[in-house]
């Protein structure tokens, strides 16, 4: 692959990349770290890249698998547990984050790494189930009941939220 | 709004098209959104706002600072060999600019007017010598002219013959 091309094809989804490790990482400095090493290992191989059918889904599940290599090898720095529940949000979360976006950052951030990964390839990027199927290594039926309970725990957070507020509001 | 009540709950099922999943967006983000389906437009705003996070600009550079590299050294080779090939140029098209001098007997003469009656000198010397070196060949040539004489007592002496040889004949 030439340089022009592996900027085409990689370089410019470097954005993309980032964000998807950001999902998976939740830490920004560990996703700027993940998405320069995937670039420069891909660089390095960059010769093998033309057999690569859908380079998208490619770069993407590499991001993947080197995410959570980074996630085993530090488990103990990272902050949050990979499989942890979303939580009620106590008077100083509700203080520090008003905003409801930011909420439900918090929410899906909360969510399984599966489910979070997948819920994000689709509304975030839009990638299709067959795409996502091969970045997680999952059946496309997987993919589609992952994304189910994903959404499906978020609209619960969110009408549980809701359902809050009224309270307060009446009381 | 009984179309997106059925699409949102098509969407939480997971079983929304990447089309109509486009649709919700733009329910949700430029269209007027009914108050039953306002608690979930942060959710799809988030998702709006998600997509244009991007990575610091560093990390783009990463493959591209490598190319410069390579360019800025193709670059200094280039000016480099421009360079010299114009310093040569220079160099052979205008040798007596910077050698306006000649050697007379292991000696830097600077003096144009010495150097040239000198040269002139020497050139006469050369054509006196070729004048001498040709004075042989004009010997010859009288010689030659010399001998004519003798070509024609030659021929006289044929006909002579050929008048006699008819004398005895008759």
């Amino acid at each position: 692959m030439e340089s022009t091309q592996f900027n085409t094809q990689i370089l410019n989804h470097s954005d993309k990349l980032f964000r998807f490790a950001k999902s998976i990482l939740r830490n920004v400095d560990a996703a700027q770290d993940a998405v320069q090493e995937l670039i420069l290992k891909l660089w390095e191989k960059r010769d093998q890249l033309d057999e690569v059918e859908n380079m998208q889904a490619f770069t993407m599940r590499s991001m993947r698998n080197l995410c959570l290599d980074t996630i085993r090898q530090h488990r103990e720095e990272v902050e949050i547990p990979a499989e942890i529940e979303y939580v009620e949000p106590n008077p100083y979360h509700l203080i520090e984050r008003k905003d409801l976006a930011a909420r439900i950052r918090l929410m899906i951030d909360n969510l399984p790494e599966l489910q979070r990964t997948i819920i994000r390839m689709r509304d975030v990027e839009e990638m299709e189930i067959t795409e996502i199927a091969y970045v997680t290594s999952l059946t496309e039926n997987a993919v589609s009941v992952n994304l189910s309970r994903a959404r499906q725990k978020i609209r619960e957070q969110i009408l549980n939220e809701q359902k809050r507020v009224e309270e307060r509001v009446w009381n | 709004m009984e179309l997106m009540n059925e699409l949102l709950e098509k969407y939480f099922r997971g079983e929304t098209t990447l089309t109509e999943e486009r649709e919700l967006k733009r329910y949700f983000i430029t269209g007027n959104v009914a108050p039953e389906h306002e608690i979930y437009r942060a959710l799809f705003e988030e998702f709006k706002q998600e997509k244009t996070e991007t990575a610091n600009a560093p990390l783009k550079k990463v493959i591209p600072e490598q190319r410069k590299i390579k360019r800025i050294w193709f670059q200094t080779f280039a000016y480099t060999a421009v360079a010299a090939s114009l310093f040569l140029l220079v160099w052979i098209q205008f040798p007596q600019a910077t050698e306006d001098f000649a050697v007379i007997d292991g000696k830097r003469i600077e003096n144009q007017e010495y150097v040239q009656r000198y040269t002139e000198k020497k050139l006469n010397k050369v054509s006196n010598i070729l004048a001498r070196s040709m004075e042989p060949m004009r010997s010859f040539k009288k010689v030659r002219q010399d001998m004519e004489p003798l070509q024609n007592v030659r021929d006289i002496k044929a006909k002579m013959n050929a008048i006699q040889s008819k004398l005895n004949n008759k």
